[in-house]
């Protein structure tokens, strides 16, 4: 699914977040990333969802290499993948519904299709009942359960999640989690950066530990040589 | 029961032309509910734009109006040509069948020297006076109605006409008219520099609340980008949003002309009784009002268009 050579990624300030990193995701995976904050995790989220891209080194989602990705191609790409948010960024001017709704609208899914699936995505965090409410009246938990369901709703292969316990409590923090464990249990490959350690150890999950931009630790089987790709 | 057959094998998106539809209609939805949820700000812009548009359309009225009433005069353009007093009538009669025959004349009549005098013994009211006189000292006239109203073709008629046998005076009086002329393609030529003017001045404000619009949505942007959405899918509703400013705008500008007229209506119906005129005000018609709001519109697209192109594209998430 996800496989990075030899990726350098250094910012125009000259700041190098991500270090030479190699590695690989298989399809139906779930792994952490793991770090302190400014160790990369982020920079490497980024460049797998196309909004940043490498500076050196390859990376690839399925096969298709994201360097060099047509500005026009880029929305069709994302839409292979459903991103969770540490302030799960959701729309405030309108309702739970029409959030999760989203994604679908922007595919043109037909409007009968819209409202079953919403519900589905809904039901499957739990806040069927919360459909017509105003984000702004969820808890903090409630929020972040509506922006999983936006980034499942459209059965995306692949979903990031950045730091998406961030700001919930221990309890609510491990509700989270399972959500995304059942999800990888149906078949998606996930992709979570935490630095929660206790609860991805609980989790008994493959970890990348970055340091500094660099991979210091992976569990996953590592990246075929970035050689063969040609790193530049 | 083929029906639920088929119905199941159906892909859950809808086929693109259907999609394409179905978006802009949820955008041009949304759009206006955007404008209702923020009346403040949709009622300022709209009326802005009615006050800058009522503008140019008032001159427009304006004009049409001055335009119906020298197209009066200009119709009326007619060459008195007094005979000499030698001629007896039958060669008067004789002289306008003449004139009738050419091909730049529409029409004639003929006014006999006594009919003259009638006529002016019973309207200047000296006609005591007058009976004192010995002789008729009024010619026979012949009024002609050219045949074009080109002033041009009309001078070179009157020049003809007095250069005629038994022609005393081929009589034209348009210098004022033409002066009437010049000044109206003045205000003319002055209505479209306004409208220019003013149409850019649209252009700009719809630009402007466009660029705040995006500004204020900046977050749900970067959002819908994430999700997967295109650049045309995000910018339909900003199009929307203008196109609605530029309809209500229009509609805005032509009820504030259209109450201005009625204003004025009165003052102006009892200068009608005045001068015993029968000159009608004209307002709007059907086609004008189309193409007051199909510009105003247009203008809307257009400046929404400029703010999206401009700073639709800067806004990526990082």
């Amino acid at each position: 699914m996800i496989e990075f050579h030899n990726v350098t990624k250094r910012y125009e300030s000259g700041f190098e977040a991500l270090k030479n990193v190699s590695m690989q995701l298989g399809d139906g995976q779930m792994a952490f990333i793991t770090g302190h904050s400014g160790a990369g995790k982020s920079t490497l989220l980024k460049i797998i969802a196309l909004i940043e891209k490498p500076t050196r080194g390859q990376a690839l989602l399925n096969r298709i290499n994201l360097n060099n990705v047509r500005r026009q191609r880029i929305p069709h790409l994302r839409r292979n993948i459903g991103i969770i948010f540490q302030d799960h960024q959701l729309l405030f001017d309108r309702t739970v519904f029409d959030n999760v709704a989203l994604p679908l609208l922007i595919q043109g899914y037909r409007p009968q299709e819209i409202a079953k699936r919403t519900r589905a995505a809904l039901d499957k965090v739990g806040l069927l009942h919360k459909e017509k409410s105003m984000p702004i009246t969820l808890s903090g938990g409630e929020q972040q359960r509506v922006g999983i369901a936006r980034a499942v709703v459209h059965k995306p292969m692949l979903l990031l999640a950045d730091e998406p316990t961030g700001n919930l409590d221990p309890v609510l923090s491990r509700e989270i989690m399972q959500i995304f464990v059942d999800f990888n249990r149906v078949g998606v490959t996930v992709l979570v950066a935490s630095h929660d350690l206790r609860l991805i150890d609980e989790l008994e999950m493959p970890r990348m530990t970055l340091n500094a931009g660099q991979l210091i630790l992976n569990d996953l089987e590592p990246a075929a040589d970035g050689d063969r790709f040609g790193s530049y | 029961m083929a029906r639920t057959n088929v119905k199941r094998r159906r892909p859950p998106t809808a086929n693109q032309v259907t999609a394409y539809l179905l978006h802009h209609l949820q955008s041009l939805l949304f759009s206006l509910r955007k404008i209702y949820q923020a009346p403040t700000t949709t009622i300022m812009t709209v009326a802005v734009i009615g006050i800058t548009l009522s503008l140019p359309g008032g001159f427009y009225l304006f004009l049409k109006n001055i335009d119906a009433i020298s197209g009066d005069f200009r119709s009326s353009t007619q060459i008195s040509v007094y005979l000499d007093l030698k001629l007896n009538e039958k060669q008067a009669r004789n002289l306008e069948r003449q004139i009738a025959d050419m091909d730049s004349v529409s029409g004639t009549r003929f006014i006999s020297r006594e009919q003259s005098l009638q006529d002016f013994r019973r309207d200047s009211g000296f006609g005591k006076s007058i009976d004192t006189l010995s002789s008729n000292p009024l010619p026979h006239t012949i009024v002609v109605e050219p045949g074009e109203i080109d002033t041009f073709a009309v001078r070179n008629l009157a020049n003809s006409l007095q250069a005629m046998p038994g022609v005393k005076i081929a009589k034209l009086d348009t210098e004022w008219l033409e002066r009437l002329y010049t000044i109206i393609e003045i205000a003319r030529r002055s209505v479209v520099i306004i409208t220019i003017l003013f149409a850019f001045a649209v252009l700009l404000i719809i630009g402007n609340t466009i660029r705040l619009d995006i500004q204020n949505r900046y977050q749900e942007i970067i959002v819908t980008k994430l999700i997967g959405a295109t650049d045309a899918f995000i910018r339909r509703p900003f199009l929307y949003g203008g196109v609605w400013y530029g309809l209500l705008g229009g509609i805005i500008s032509w009820l504030i002309v259209e109450i201005g007229y009625l204003a004025i209506s009165g003052p102006l119906e009892r200068l009608n009784l005045l001068y015993k005129s029968d000159m009608n005000l004209i307002t709007f018609s059907f086609q004008d009002f189309i193409i007051l709001i199909a510009a105003s519109t247009l203008l809307g697209l257009a400046g929404s268009w400029i703010a999206v192109a401009r700073h639709l594209n800067q806004i990526e998430p990082t």
